[in-house]
């Protein structure tokens, strides 16, 4: 009873537009003073420091740091030249521009909301210069900016591997082949709208032109190779890969491209603060809230109840998509991930889950989530770029989180496009 | 002519800006120390205590800032579609809730840090527990300033003419 009293409060709390952060902690406080009383009141301090201290979690200012200062650096700008002097030539360009950027920056940014206000700015204006609706333009961002979470690095996959205990460096492995599988569907998917729409090829294609933009985007393309390379190469750790990349983005920003002087940086750490807080802050409530359920057994009973109905992985990853997907209208994805994964994780060792395989359904899960509203926060920066209503986005939407939906179908049930990569660098996963 | 209200918020502004600009740089900084002293074989035994106690710093610290500048995420569509009186009576209802969690918050890390005293890190055995754990009710009082103030900005933009449906819904761009 106490459950649906919190579930009910949560939502009402979030509709009347209590910062979500503020809700979780909200509705913890209230669980824990009605069933423990005021002298539990220090534990609420101790959790939300606790829950912002694990180490693992550093990782996340500093490739959100280093996103900030790769986007003062005019990285995105080289990247979208470089992606058009590649796609531009396809009907629709600017849309397969779009995506093709997205695809890049997700290699250095971990963030889709970094990505699409990073490439949105750019992006959606020039759509709507050529004719496509703001809509359209939105859509395409917000659903192509979802693959940062899923090619790495990504946060949502830091915070999984932190509450389940997962190896960071497998997961990110794991999410390149379905990054690339979702890319490849929303390019077609884009490609048959443009078709549908008469949307204009962007220009013609010019070998002198690709090498010229190759040239210039060159070094912002190696990036991905130092961060990802180091890390999956085992010279460094997810952490030291995010501190190498703030090195990596200054040195490029400042040394080669020149475009980075002190107040670009300055406004990038303060940008990169910002973000990180407003993520920690979730992080902070989201532990404060798990620890609630933890204690009040919730992971064992929902084991115990699921594994009553059925012990076959499929259908228990079926039902584990159910909820997720439901989770990811109404939570965020960092506090999706504190407060969910805890209670599965006992569900998904029992019924024999792979934890990296589980790590891309929980993920790709919750970049759909980040679709879908009321709460899509990567949607809502589309939205707010473009000055598009957030419903008439959606409607147009529809076809490109039908294609991140058709990559999760196949992660789920075709383990072996998330796992193949991981087997092939680490053995058996 | 900058109201009293404007100096106020500039202040804080200002000295949120720079602790959070000290915070980022010094978290940098230390993880990278930490890889070079790793990787010349003399790992730095404070290195993860420190810089675990810089993010949880940066988290509170930059909260209070992204409440200043209402970056906080939240989900406004319902009560921007409300009658004016009832967005109005939304908006104090969640200014209390909000203002009243991290007066809570506050009270409670004052219990802990009171608690703490005369216990030390292990990394850095000179560095008192109380002062790490000091961001909760410090961080907890400057949200609750920075609250304040939005609110009073919000009111008198309300006396003008603009809806008080506070916060924007953009959430920061580093949401993963």
């Amino acid at each position: 009873m106490t459950l649906l009293w919190m579930l009910v409060g949560l939502v009402g709390l979030v509709l009347l537009n209590v910062p979500i952060a503020v809700a979780l902690g909200v509705v913890a406080v209230a669980a824990m003073l009605a069933t423990s009383g005021v002298a539990m009141l220090p534990n609420v301090a101790l959790v939300l420091f606790d829950g912002t201290t694990k180490f693992p979690l550093i990782a996340i200012p500093l490739f959100i740091l280093a996103g900030a200062i790769m986007n003062a650096s005019g990285i995105s700008r080289r990247l979208v030249a470089f992606a058009s002097a590649l796609l531009g030539f396809v009907r629709g360009g600017l849309a397969m521009v779009t995506i093709g950027a997205s695809l890049f920056f997700a290699e250095i940014s971990g963030s889709a909301v970094a990505d699409v206000a990073a490439l949105g700015s750019i992006l959606i204006p020039a759509m709507q210069r050529k004719g496509y609706s703001r809509e359209f333009a939105a859509a395409v961002t917000s659903s192509s900016a979802t693959l940062a979470v899923i090619i790495p690095p990504s946060i949502p996959m830091i915070l999984y591997a932190v509450m389940s205990g997962t190896s960071v460096i497998k997961l990110f492995v794991a999410g390149v082949i379905p990054g690339l599988i979702g890319g490849m569907l929303m390019m077609g998917i884009a490609y048959g709208m443009a078709i549908r729409h008469d949307f204009p090829v962007e220009e013609a294609f010019e070998l002198r032109r690709l090498r010229r933009t190759f040239r210039d985007a060159m070094w912002a393309l190696s990036l991905p190779a130092i961060i990802l390379g180091g890390i999956f190469g085992g010279f460094v750790t997810a952490t030291e890969g995010a501190g190498l990349a703030v090195v990596a983005a200054i040195l490029i920003g400042g040394l080669v491209y020149r475009e980075l002087d002190w107040n670009h940086l300055r406004s990038a750490m303060l940008e990169g603060g910002v973000q990180t807080a407003v993520v920690m802050l979730l992080v902070g409530t989201s532990a404060l809230l798990g620890t609630f359920l933890t204690q009040a057994q919730v992971p064992q009973q929902l084991a115990a109840g699921i594994t009553g109905l059925t012990d076959s992985p499929w259908m228990v990853l079926l039902l584990l998509n159910v909820l997720f997907l439901v989770i990811g209208l109404f939570l965020h994805s960092a506090s999706a991930i504190i407060l969910v994964v805890p209670i599965v994780m006992p569900l998904v060792h029992a019924v024999g889950i792979d934890p990296v395989h589980f790590g891309l359904v929980v993920t790709l899960n919750l970049g759909i989530g980040q679709q879908t509203p009321p709460v899509a926060s990567v949607l809502v920066t589309a939205c707010s770029v473009a000055k598009a209503d957030i419903w008439e986005v959606s409607k147009v939407n529809v076809p490109f989180v039908a294609a991140l939906l058709v990559t999760l179908l196949l992660v789920t049930y075709v383990p072996a496009i998330p796992l193949s990569l991981v087997r092939l660098l680490f053995g058996a996963a | 002519m900058p109201t009293d209200l404007g100096r106020w918020r500039g202040a804080l502004q200002r000295l949120l800006e720079s602790i959070v600009l000290g915070l980022v740089g010094s978290l940098a900084i230390v993880v990278l120390l930490g890889v070079g002293f790793r990787k010349a074989g003399m790992a730095l035994a404070w290195y993860d205590e420190l810089a675990s106690i810089l993010l949880a710093w940066l988290t509170y610290y930059g909260a209070a800032l992204a409440a200043l500048n209402g970056r906080h995420i939240g989900f406004p569509t319902l009560i921007q579609g409300l009658a004016p009186i009832r967005q109005k009576i939304a908006w104090v209802v969640r200014e209390i809730i909000v203002i009243g969690f991290f007066v809570l918050v506050a009270v409670s890390g004052a219990q802990v840090v009171r608690a703490l005293a005369g216990t030390y890190l292990v990394g850095l055995p000179w560095v008192p527990v109380a002062l790490s754990q000091s961001v909760i009710p410090i961080g907890a009082l400057l949200f609750v300033i920075a609250e304040l103030l939005a609110a009073a900005e919000t009111l008198t933009l309300g006396a003008s003419g603009a809806r008080p449906d506070a916060p924007s819904a953009t959430p920061a761009a580093g949401t993963p």
